[in-house]
């Protein structure tokens, strides 16, 4: 039995990286009566997994932790356990069980849904997505560790829209596919010609399509 | 925008974040409108360091168990934050509340090595607070304790009050006479004059007059007439250590510490009496903590953390009086919930190799000697009780066990060391490299690690060797060179070894006085701070100090200091008596040893003060 968990990476953790939070997570695990399944091998490890991996500074409601239990609990127990481990600041919202074939979250992401908000000059980057809008091609670099990229950004962008205050992107967000919204407002940024302006980014979903192929949040396939 | 939104603003800018954020799991965090007083704990140095500090960790908890006094801690920022921070007017934070540190009652602040006095300067400029104690009209009081406040003098100018010896109970004096003083309405100075009289270990260095000869050693160390002040100060001592606090939670960090683990000290002082070792002095006596608590402590602080590693440790943690006892009783109770155990290694007898082979689960990383010294007279000079049999067992056991790994450490530079010391060092290296060879082959694990590394010797206060003047970096280096060549003949070795420049600084205010105040500010002004890191340590800016100051360092780290000379710390009494170390010095010169005290008191001085050793 599986037991996928959602929670959220807000305030001061925001700024924990993954890397850490990984190994705190562990160590939370170890402060639970969660019966975790443990990996073979002479360094054993509790089998778990992030559906996706968030950048540091960026806020999430949206973090999905996949845990492998060795003996069946209820979900109501098992999210009750997790939250008496971790601080205020990365709360737990709800846990779902599944079977062990169930296909790994982290293989079902798609897409993320994210909450920009520029500290200023939010008036010039709305026209500045208009124009992205609008357009076919929007060329973009992107940097991974190894390379630097000139890639098309805008078919990665599956919906642009804003409220009073901010944006709200959904992006694609696979292994072959991915665009990060720190690059999308830096290239909105370009744009518009504004210098080294900050935003702030929030996670609000990560998603998936079902088996009939319906798009829906990652917790509910 | 508030002090920790414009701190938030920061972090995208900064390498590890994390060491800024506190909000870590068991952090604790009160209402401030509820607390009497607010009490900043510093470790001047950075985040990861500081968080592997025991004393913080009992300190933090024994405080906080307190409901009129909230403890946050504080660390150095690194220098990328610190630039930030002055750059953004930006004052020093706690971590927990992010409070501006001069907004706190009392600022304790931990001294493990000389090599931070400079970040305590700097901690006192970004946090806002006169550098000067003679300056301060308000902020909170600065309090210092620690090893290196047993030679306070170089601090001396900036600090309120030094406490000396055991803090778990002398840090609740400082609370309660702070409470009592704010009741009472009283004005600074007299916070001092009662801290000299009424908490035990209490140093107040404003309250001391320092005199000098002419040929610039001390004439006398003499309490201010009429403040009641003590001739001579003795540390504050914990006799019980096993009813003394402990902590029963931990905080677990988010980015990785350096040591990433349950710390259980199992006692504390030694009594080895290593002439060299300022720790093994300043400790005494032994103090055993009883192995049912520890056991209950462990249990307690597994759960509560969620770490799996524990270590034990101590001075000497193989003379732990039920060592296998303890080992056996942890290793089984633990291992089911997939705990390690970090054991003394050179203490694997028969008892514990049983255990180890039933739960199979030992990790074999490299087995650490200390032999100090490449031969056996200058091991008996500075009283390391082993000899080179002990050695070569002790290897020979771990290699039969299937160790492959050996870290051997040595001093470079102690008393009467000559070219044949040293290189002695080389031989011993060999030796063991053979003890490898000589286990047959099916029986051993395969690639041999020979690690040697050499420290530079410091001489240190209230230690024996505390007149002895330090080697001259010219010939530590060519010791090391010579070492390096002759290390080089024997296959498998990597030597390391220490900058002698830093030992150097090192060794100056180890043994300094008062005087050095002024390079130290100096030093700080022209950007010297986080010393003890190789990458910003600066030797230059040092000697500009220094020549700024007109101050000879030569003065403090080479001379031999006299036997009837006034010592900077004279009025400072860690326990062991000035006869004693006078006996032990005398002792080293010819070659004696002086045996463990466990077999038998060897009258250092401490029995004065009742306690385990009455």
């Amino acid at each position: 039995m599986r037991a996928i968990f959602r929670f959220g990476k807000i305030g001061r953790l925001r700024f924990v990286s993954h890397l850490d939070l990984q190994r705190y997570m562990q160590r939370a695990l170890n402060r639970t009566n969660l019966p975790a399944a443990y990996s073979l091998g002479f360094n054993p490890h509790p089998v778990m997994s992030f559906a996706s991996a968030l950048a540091m500074g960026w806020q999430s409601e949206y973090e999905v932790l996949d845990i492998k239990l060795s003996e069946t609990m209820s979900a109501k127990e098992a999210l009750k356990e997790l939250r008496s481990a971790l601080p205020e600041e990365l709360p737990v919202y709800e846990c779902r069980l599944v079977d062990d074939n169930h296909a790994s979250m982290m293989s079902l992401v798609q897409m993320s849904d994210y909450r920009i908000t520029p500290d200023q000059h939010f008036e010039a980057l709305k026209a500045a997505a208009r124009e992205f809008l609008f357009s076919e091609n929007v060329m973009a670099i992107r940097k991974t560790k190894s390379s630097e990229r000139e890639i098309n950004i805008r078919p990665l962008c599956v919906n642009l829209t804003c409220d009073e205050t901010s944006f709200k992107a959904r992006l694609m967000l696979t292994e072959k596919d991915t665009l990060k919204p720190d690059l999308l407002m830096n290239t909105l940024m370009k744009m518009a010609g504004i210098e080294d302006s900050e935003f702030s980014i929030a996670r609000e979903r990560l998603l998936g399509y079902s088996k009939a192929g319906k798009l829906l949040p990652l917790m509910e396939l | 925008m508030n002090l920790s939104d414009r701190i938030d603003k920061l972090m995208s800018k900064v390498l590890k974040p994390s060491r800024y954020l506190g909000a870590e799991f068991n952090s604790i965090t009160k209402n401030p409108e509820e607390v009497d007083v607010r009490y900043a704990f510093m470790f001047p140095d950075v985040y990861e360091v500081a968080m592997s500090h025991l004393g913080m960790k009992i300190l933090y908890h024994t405080l906080n168990k307190r409901d009129d006094t909230w403890c946050e801690r504080v660390c150095s920022p690194w220098p990328d934050m610190h630039k930030l921070m002055e750059e953004n007017d930006i004052p020093l934070f706690s971590l927990e509340s992010r409070t501006p540190v001069k907004d706190f009652d009392i600022l304790g602040i931990t001294l493990q090595y000389e090599m931070s006095f400079t970040n305590i300067l700097s901690a006192l400029k970004l946090a806002g607070i006169e550098l000067y104690q003679k300056d301060r009209k308000s902020g909170p009081f600065v309090i210092c304790g620690g090893p290196c406040a047993f030679n306070p003098e170089p601090l001396a100018p900036f600090v309120d009050v030094f406490t000396l010896g055991d803090g778990e109970e002398a840090i609740h004096q400082t609370v309660e006479l702070y409470k009592d003083w704010k009741k009472k309405g009283q004005t600074r100075d007299e916070y001092l004059l009662r801290a000299a009289k009424e908490v035990d270990g209490a140093y107040v260095p404003s309250l001391y007059d320092i005199s000098y000869n002419e040929d610039g050693t001390i004439a006398a160390n003499t309490p201010k007439a009429g403040t009641g002040a003590k001739e001579l100060v003795f540390k504050a001592l914990v006799n019980d250590l096993t009813s003394a606090d402990y902590p029963e939670k931990l905080i677990v960090p988010y980015g990785e510490v350096v040591h990433d683990r349950i710390m259980l000290e199992i006692f504390r002082g030694c009594t080895r009496g290593c002439r060299f070792c300022q720790a093994g002095m300043i400790y005494r006596p032994v103090r055993e903590r009883n192995m049912d608590t520890l056991l209950e402590i462990a249990e307690k602080l597994v759960k509560a953390t969620g770490f799996d590693e524990i270590s034990l440790m101590s001075l000497s943690s193989g003379d732990y009086s039920c060592l296998p006892e303890l080992a056996h009783e942890m290793i089984t109770r633990f291992m089911k919930k997939r705990v390690k155990i970090s054991l003394p290694s050179q203490r694997i007898d028969a008892f514990l190799k049983d255990t180890l082979k039933e739960t199979q689960k030992v990790r074999k990383t490299a087995l650490t000697l200390a032999p100090e010294a490449g031969t056996q007279r200058l091991r008996d000079v500075i009283n390391k009780g082993v000899t080179e049999e002990d050695l070569i067992r002790a290897v020979t056991d771990a290699f039969e066990e299937g160790w492959s790994a050996v870290k051997l450490y040595f001093m470079i530079g102690l008393p009467t060391e000559t070219d044949e010391d040293v290189l002695g060092i080389a031989d011993l290296a060999e030796k063991v490299r053979k003890c490898y060879f000589s286990v047959p082959k099916e029986k051993r694990s395969p690639g041999l690690r020979i690690t040697v590394s050499a420290s530079v010797f410091v001489p240190k206060a209230h230690t024996p060797f505390q007149w002895s003047g330090q080697l001259d970096r010219e010939t530590v280096r060519r010791r090391q060179k010579m070492l390096k060549a002759e290390l080089n003949k024997v296959k498998g070795v990597d030597f390391k070894y220490h900058e002698s420049d830093v030992s150097f600084i090192e060794a100056v205010f180890a043994r300094g006085d008062r005087r050095l105040s002024e390079v130290l500010v100096k030093a700080n002004e022209l950007g010297c701070k986080f010393d003890g890191w190789t990458e910003f340590f600066d030797s230059e800016k040092w000697a500009e100090a220094f020549q700024e100051a007109n101050i000879n360092p030569d003065f403090y780290a080479l001379r031999a200091y006299g036997l009837d000379e006034v010592l900077p710390w004279s009025h400072i009494d860690s326990g062991v008596s000035m006869e004693f170390l006078k006996r032990e010095w005398e002792k080293a010169q010819r070659g004696e040893i002086t045996h463990d005290c466990r077999k038998g008191c060897v009258g250092c001085g401490m029995k004065r003060y009742g306690g385990t050793c009455e």
